[in-house]
């Protein structure tokens, strides 16, 4: 049992509370809990999915035949990109605060002092779901998408 | 712990002419470990001289973040083709 379900029901023993708000207070503990646990599994289930990020650089057909075309194909591990993410926490301080800065005044509030392990994850999860596909007026296409 | 890399295959190609190159990692693992036995009495030293400065710690952090990173870098592949050139890298 968690402190706080104690804590309510010492509450609730004590006369401070009454059954109802008890109630109430051990519901919105267990939703919060449920909510953490799915996200967590989410995650999880996420972390073992995807595996790789794709980046591809397609040409058009016609270049393709003539021999004169640029083709890329990265294929970048999640753990790769997991481990750089993690990197960014030996940043030293004087660093941290030009980049911050600079990120500052390229609109982006974003300090990397505040990246948590589980933000982290959800991030990478996040990556999952991303998929862009762009296709150029000569005939070009351009894929980031994760596998 | 993840399993380290093995191989690093790179290949160059610029007109007629390419270059292949297989890297054993393999076998830069007990190398680096035999440097890293030998150089670690000054790493030591080095991180007890800079700890209250806090870049010790930073060091060995970074030392580590460096073993994560490698370890990482298992099925990375890089394949960038212009023109008649192209470079290929892959690490298994």
């Amino acid at each position: 049992m968690s402190d706080n379900k104690k804590k309510i029901l010492e509450m609730l023993a004590k006369n401070k509370i009454s059954a109802d708000d008890a109630f109430r207070l051990l519901s919105a503990i267990d939703g919060g809990e449920g909510r953490r646990e799915s996200t967590g599994r989410a995650a999880t289930a996420v972390k073992d999915k995807a595996k790789y990020l794709r980046v591809t650089v397609l040409p058009n057909p016609e270049s393709e035949r003539s021999g004169n075309y640029d083709r890329v194909n990265i294929r970048v591990p999640m753990s790769l990109i997991r481990a750089g993410i993690k990197l960014t926490s030996l940043i030293p301080s004087e660093a941290r605060d030009k980049v911050n800065l600079a990120l500052h005044e390229k609109g982006i509030d974003f300090d990397a002092r505040n990246m948590k392990p589980e933000d982290i994850e959800e991030l990478i999860g996040s990556l999952s779901d991303l998929e862009v596909d762009v296709v150029s007026k000569t005939g070009e296409s351009v894929r980031v998408f994760v596998e | 712990m993840k399993r380290p890399p093995v191989l690093m295959h790179i290949r160059i190609q610029a007109e007629r002419r390419a270059i292949g190159l297989w890297l054993p990692l393999f076998l830069l693992l007990p190398l680096a470990l035999v440097v890293f036995i030998i150089l670690s009495p000054l790493i030591l030293v080095a991180t007890i001289v800079l700890w209250p400065s806090g870049w010790g710690k930073r060091a060995l952090l970074t030392l580590r973040a460096s073993v994560d990173i490698f370890c990482s870098m298992r099925g990375l592949c890089i394949n960038v083709h212009s023109g008649r050139q192209s470079v290929s890298v892959s690490v298994v």
